[in-house]
Formats: C-alpha cells, sequence, structure tokens
C-alpha cells in the first residue's frame, strides 16, 4: 500500500535521472481492438491516459526481458531444486533401508536427518505451485497439509495398526490417499506415536515408511524430469507467443513468476505462519503448525522465503524494473535477510518457540516481515514493472 | 492495489465493524439525488481504492460514481431489493460481515457481523417481498455449505440456516418462480484458520442443487462427471427461458482445458457449452462472473485472469464475439449488451465507450439495481 499509481506514471512521464519520456500513445495495448475514446470523453481521461502510457513502455521494456527472466527462473532455480529434492529424496529412501535393514537408534537418528533434509530441499522448492506439480496431485502427494479434520493422521494410524500390506508399496500407495503417502504421514511414522519402537525394529512400521520415502522419490525423480524435458512445460513457459496455450506474452510469463512471490508471502502468512500464531499468545495452537512433530515448522517457513530470496536472485527479475525503481529489488533482499535472522531467532520445537516470550516475537516478527514483502511484490514491484496487480484476478472468487 | 489485505483477526475487525458505514458519503444535495433516481440506469459495485480502502459504489449508466459506503474490508457481490431500495454488499469469504445501505439515503447502513462457527462467502439474494435476505455461508467446522436467512425487517436478525448439500457455496440465485434457489457448491473446502487456503483439491467435489427456500428443501442436486471433479461450479444467472448459465473455475492443471460455462435446465442433467480453443484457452480455467442479457437473448461470461470476455447467444449457445480487456471480471447487463468493469479501474459500457475513475478499481461483481 501507500503507492501511488498516478505520481508513479508521472514519473515516468518526466524521468528524474534524465532520459526521455516514452511518446504518448493514442491507445495503450490493453484497450486494443476497441474503438477510439469519443472526443468529448478525452479531458477527463487524461490522468487515466498517463497511466496507460507507463504502462505502455514498462511493459515493452519487460516483454524484451522475460525470456531471459524465465530463462534464468528456471535454470537458475527451478531445476536446481528440483534436482536437489530428488536428491534429498533419494538419501531419504537410503537412510530408510539402513533403518529397517539394521534398526537402530543410530539408523533412527539417520533417518530421521534425511528426513529434515527432504523437508528443507521441499521447503525452498515447493513455492513453485505451478507446472508439473500440479498434475497427478503431486503438490498434495509430497504434502498434504494442512489436514485439519485429521484424515491423515487417521488413515496412517489405522494403515500402522492393521499392518496394511498394500501401504508398503511404494507403487499402490501411490494410488492411495494423498495424506497417506507425503511428508506428513513420514514424519508420524518417524516422530509419532510409537515412532521410538523403530530403533528396536519396528518392521511394519518400517517397511511402511520405505514405501513412503519410495514414493517421494518417485514423485521428485518425476518433476525433475518433467522440468528437464526439452518439449515440457518449462519450454512453454520460456517461449511466449500468440499461439502459446498458457503464455501469450511477455507479460503473462512474467505474472506467473511474479505470482510465486505473491501467492508464496500469502502462503507463508495467513497459512502456515496464521494457522498457528494467534494474536495472543494464548490464541497459539502449537499443533496446527506444519512438522511440529518434527520440529521442523520454523526451518520449513525459513525454507519457503530462501526459496523465493534464492528465486529473486536467481531470476534477475529486480533488472527489469525502471532504473529510478531499482531499489525495490534491494528493500526485498533485506526482508528477506530480516525473515532469515528472525527464523535464527526462534529455532526449537514449536510449542517451546511459543511459550517463549523472545522467541515468540521474533515469530511475530517474521510475519510481519512477510506482509512487508507481500506488499513489496504484489504492490510495488508489480506495479513498477506494469504488471496487472491482479486485484481481481489474483486467487480470485 | 495491494490485493492481499492485512491479515485482520476476529477481535480486530468487530472493531472496525462498529465504524463501518459510519463515513456512509452523503455529498449529493437533494435535487442531485432527486435526478440520481430518475436516471434510468443504476449500477452498484464493490471496489478498493489506490490508497487500499475498501468500499461499495452506485454507478449512474454513464459510471460515474454516485454514492459510495465503506467497508471494513474487501467486499465480494452485491444484491439489491427493489421493495425497500436497499443493497446489500458482501464481505468477500472468508468475511464476516454484510452491510446493508439506501443509496438514497432514507434510511442509514446496518453492519450484520456474521455468527459464530460461519463466515460468508460473498454472495446473497433477497426475496421477492424484500422481507427475507438470503446468504451463502460457511459452517467451517464441519466443512459444509450453508444458507443462512436474515429477517430484513427486523434488523437484519438471523433467524435461520437452510444446508446448500454442498462444499464451499458461492453464488446463489433465486429462480423466477420466487421459492426456489439454485446454490452453485463450488466443491473447494476453506477454513478461516487457514486463511484461503484450499484444503481438498485432490478430493473436491462441486454440485449444481436447487433448494425450496420456505423449507430447505432439496430439491435437485446434480454433479459434474467424476472427471471434471476440480471445476469449481461457482457463479450464475438466468436467461429468458429460465435456463441457469453457470462459469466454472478449474482447479486442475492449467494444461487441462475443460469447459467452463454450462447450463442447467430443470430436471435434466447439466450440460456444458462447447467452445472453440481459441476462446477457451483465453480464459485460463477461470470464469469470474456470468450475466445474462434477458431482453437481448445473450449471456456473457468474463475471466479476470485470461483478460478476456464473450458474449453467448442464449438460444443457440454460439460463442457472438470475444473481448479483450485487462482483468475484466464485473459485468451486467445494460441495454442490448453489457456494462463490464475490471480490476484495473475501468467501465466499458456499450459501444465500447470507456470510463475510468483514477481512485477505484473494481471488485468481480457488478450488479444492475435500476
Amino acid at each position: 500500500m501507500g503507492y501511488d499509481p498516478l505520481i508513479r506514471s508521472l514519473r515516468a512521464l518526466f524521468p528524474v535521472g534524465g532520459g526521455k519520456a516514452e511518446t504518448p500513445a493514442t491507445s495503450s495495448p490493453r484497450r486494443e481492438g476497441r474503438a477510439e475514446r469519443r472526443p468529448r470523453e478525452r479531458a477527463v481521461l487524461c490522468a487515466g491516459m498517463a497511466i496507460a502510457v507507463c504502462f505502455l513502455g514498462t511493459t515493452t521494456a519487460l516483454a524484451t526481458k522475460a525470456q531471459d527472466i524465465v530463462g534464468n527462473a528456471i535454470d537458475g532455480f527451478i531445476r536446481p531444486g528440483y534436482h536437489a529434492f530428488h536428491e534429498a529424496t533419494g538419501g531419504l529412501s537410503e537412510a530408510g533401508k539402513a533403518l529397517c535393514a539394521t534398526p537402530s537408534q543410530v539408523t533412527l537418528d539417520a533417518a530421521r536427518d534425511a528426513f529434515g533434509a527432504t523437508v528443507d530441499a521441499w521447503s525452498r522448492i515447493e513455492i513453485i505451485r505451478f507446472g508439473p506439480v500440479t498434475e497427478e496431485n503431486r503438490l498434495e502427494r509430497v504434502l498434504f497439509w494442512p489436514d485439519r479434520k485429521g484424515t491423515g493422521l487417521k488413515q496412517v494410524q489405522a494403515a500402522l495398526a492393521e499392518k496394511d500390506p498394500t501401504a508398503t508399496d511404494a507403487t499402490q500407495l501411490a494410488k492411495k490417499s494423498v495424506a497417506m503417502q507425503g511428508l506428513g504421514a513420514l514424519e508420524f511414522v518417524l516422530f509419532g506415536t510409537g515412532a521410538e519402537a523403530l530403533a528396536a525394529g519396528d518392521a511394519y512400521r518400517c517397511s511402511y515408511g520405505l514405501a513412503i520415502a519410495g514414493n517421494l522419490d518417485a514423485i521428485a525423480a518425476e518433476l525433475q524430469t518433467a522440468w528437464a524435458a526439452p518439449d515440457g512445460f518449462a519450454e512453454t513457459w520460456a517461449n511466449p507467443s500468440a499461439d502459446n496455450p498458457l503464455f501469450r506474452d511477455g507479460t503473462e510469463a512474467v505474472t506467473e513468476l511474479m505470482e510465486v512471490f505473491i501467492t508464496g508471502t500469502e502462503l507463508v502468512r495467513d497459512v502456515r505462519l496464521g494457522g498457528f500464531l494467534g494474536a495472543e499468545a494464548k490464541d497459539d495452537k502449537p499443533k496446527q503448525a506444519l512438522f511440529w512433530r518434527s520440529g521442523r515448522t520454523v526451518d520449513a517457513l525459513a525454507g519457503n522465503l530462501a526459496g523465493m530470496k534464492a528465486l529473486l536472485e536467481a531470476s534477475k527479475l529486480a533488472d527489469a524494473l525502471p532504473a529510478d525503481q531499482s531499489w525495490m529489488g534491494g528493500e526485498a533482499l533485506f526482508e528477506f535477510s530480516n525473515a532469515a535472522n528472525a527464523a535464527a531467532g526462534a529455532q526449537g520445537a514449536i510449542a517451546d518457540v511459543l511459550a517463549d516470550p523472545e522467541k515468540r516475537a521474533k515469530l511475530a516478527y517474521f510475519g510481519l516481515v512477510t506482509s512487508s514483502l507481500s506488499d513489496i511484490f504484489g504492490t510495488q514491484m508489480s506495479g513498477a514493472l506494469g504488471l496487472t496487480a491482479g486485484f481481481s484476478s489474483l486467487d480470485g472468487d | 492495489m495491494a490485493m492481499i489485505g492485512k491479515c485482520t483477526g476476529l477481535i480486530d475487525r468487530r472493531d472496525f465493524l462498529k465504524a463501518a458505514g459510519a463515513a456512509f458519503l452523503s455529498s449529493l444535495t437533494p435535487k442531485a439525488f432527486a435526478d440520481t433516481l430518475a436516471a434510468d440506469a443504476v449500477f452498484a459495485t464493490a471496489y478498493q481504492r489506490r490508497d487500499g480502502a475498501y468500499g461499495a459504489a452506485i454507478l449512474s449508466e454513464a459510471g460515474k460514481i454516485l454514492q459510495t459506503v465503506e467497508l471494513p474490508d474487501r467486499g465480494h457481490d452485491i444484491t439489491f431489493d427493489p421493495v425497500s431500495g436497499r443493497s446489500v454488499v458482501f464481505a468477500r469469504q472468508p468475511g464476516t460481515f454484510f452491510v446493508a445501505f439506501d443509496h438514497a439515503g432514507r434510511t442509514p447502513p446496518v453492519t450484520v457481523e456474521s455468527v459464530s462457527g460461519r463466515h460468508f462467502f460473498g454472495h446473497g439474494v433477497f426475496s421477492p417481498d424484500g422481507a427475507l435476505l438470503y446468504a451463502t455461508e460457511n459452517d467451517f467446522d464441519n466443512a459444509a455449505g450453508m444458507v443462512g436467512i436474515y429477517d430484513a425487517r427486523n434488523g437484519f436478525a438471523r433467524i435461520g440456516e437452510f444446508p446448500t448439500h454442498g462444499v464451499g457455496p458461492h453464488e446463489l440465485l433465486l429462480l423466477g418462480d420466487g421459492r426456489t434457489i439454485a446454490i452453485a457448491n463450488g466443491g473447494i473446502e476453506t477454513h478461516p484458520d487457514f486463511g484461503r487456503a484450499k484444503l481438498n483439491l485432490p478430493t473436491m467435489k462441486p454440485s449444481y442443487v436447487l433448494v425450496d427456500r420456505r423449507n430447505g428443501d432439496l430439491i435437485e442436486k446434480h454433479e459434474l462427471p467424476p472427471e471434471l471433479h476440480q471445476l469449481s461450479i461457482r457463479h450464475m444467472d438466468t436467461d429468458e427461458t429460465g435456463a441457469v448459465w453457470f462459469g466454472c473455475q478449474h482447479e486442475g492443471p492449467a494444461t487441462e482445458r475443460p469447459a467452463l460455462v454450462g447450463r442447467a435446465v430443470r430436471g435434466k442433467e447439466l450440460e456444458l457449452v462447447e467452445m472453440a480453443p481459441k476462446v477457451l484457452s483465453g480464459f485460463r480455467n477461470y470464469i469470474g462472473s456470468v450475466a445474462a442479457n434477458r431482453d437481448a437473448g445473450t449471456v456473457a461470461v468474463t475471466s479476470p485472469q485470461g483478460n478476456s470476455y464473450a458474449v453467448i447467444e442464449a438460444a443457440t449457445s454460439k460463442v457472438l464475439k470475444v473481448e479483450r480487456l485487462t482483468e475484466v471480471c464485473g459485468v451486467a447487463p445494460d441495454h442490448a449488451g453489457f456494462m463490464v468493469t475490471t480490476g484495473t479501474g475501468e467501465i466499458v459500457v456499450p459501444e465500447d465507450r470507456s470510463f475510468e475513475e483514477n481512485d477505484f478499481v473494481w471488485d468481480n461483481h457488478v450488479l444492475r439495481i435500476g
């Protein structure tokens, strides 16, 4: 908030740092194909026209940079991100095999560490909520959360109680309820009630956990392959054109990227943090926090923002900002650092963090920083890049 | 134009509510009011100002703002009671208020809060006599859709509710018999603890139901085929024959291109309207609003995500025209065509005349109230 499109557009017409203003156009791209305004309406619309001219200038500049920005995002963040996630799930499967073959506290600890590494890798890349991860319910199969009614928990407990043999096979598991086959289910297996029996050799529980790890590894492999495919989603995204079924122009392609930040910050603040952090301590609901059993709540939150920071840097999105607004990129990076520092000061099991006023305050501050980031991307940077800020379209109704 | 409002807790919101409506703008002279009321067309819509403030506005036929009412948070749709001359603007989901106001200023605005355990979905409708107001609501702890019933002649006291027989109801319509309410159960489960997060996309099951408003009895319930279970039915209007046209939003992969517009005729299965791939593709799997022009025999559907809208001939389901317009969403019948409004602040009326109020951007819906 607090940005004024009219002032911004006047700045564009009369740039502070020299340079020539764009020649005023008679109609903006968004009015393409429609009749000219009637002359009597022109006078009252001059201010609106100034905005249109500004958008015309910045979107044209953006269109030429769109392919680079999207290409950078794919090669510099998304492909490496899914690669890292796949590596982590591979390690998780290995650790699971070792635990099942040689049950001990050492192999259990190693499996738990591998779970943590998988959560870290996922938290960075899960901000990508479009493309192959939306196919075949992959997003929910990796992480079904929030499980508000505890459906997944009940299903996991039932499988453990009944020793359902079909749940110990990764291929069959992939066809079961999404809540039974991802990180939430595995967290219960490794950290939930009865998990300590894994160190002493709970064969069924271990094979179910191993099947989940195998399922995650298979999904991770699919994601990595899909993004690497020369004729896949990456190609579609990086090559907008009038005939492209998903991205008709560079602006639409960059908007998809911008929405990662806009929806990502909203998800972190309203869903992940807001799901358990009350307005006051008495309203906190620690057991509504993601990964509370494994103590990875704050790591996951920090991982989401670390992923967004890495994506911002890798894509060089801020380079497309007009020179007099290039400070917005630095402002975002500054806020990402603030968020990382706040998260670093709120480490530990989430119930302990919430019980410690100092740590809890850091978490609340993390939420404020996320709001600020939401404003930087959703209002300031979107506006400066001439992207429609999506008042109606973003996560509409 | 922050599209993500600051997170407002219920407690804070209640404080806001006391102030809501208090700043009802009444800058027009009595003569101007009279002139306004004499105008042959009036529209109502929710908006956001460029400084982030929310409200609802009454617009003239020429798209000029005649009256505004401030809102404590983002609004969504408006419904109108011609008997009392009052409009009701609902909070956008998961909002907890609606504001009833008389744009002629005869009665002060009334702000009504949702009851404990419920929030609004942004849509509602009056009974033909204006006595009762029906609103789609979320019984969020049970993930059950509800219609809340309010006594419009008694300060909008909530006097009852009945189930929508589905999850995540969105728009509802009163059909021509004055008794049957059509409800679009979008199928998406949400809970205010988790903002607007969609909690059940892999298992969602939208439906279209007809309910008798007098007793809540279920008259008909229709679902789409299982392979279309992620096609959320959300917005509707009735054409000149009484058929209900509905617009959908696809929650599955963007690479899928299901039909997004359909027709519901009483006693028959739902029917989806085929469109040319180029037209369908332009909607980006998202229809934001549906409006019929019963005099012209047309139906318009808008797509703010696809930055385009289409006009369909109701009798033949043929697409008559497609227009590109950035963030177009609000749509209402106007003469032989439609008025459309956009999230960038444009208002376009038939004959391609276009207006902009520099300080306002328009929310998803615009309603013809006169």
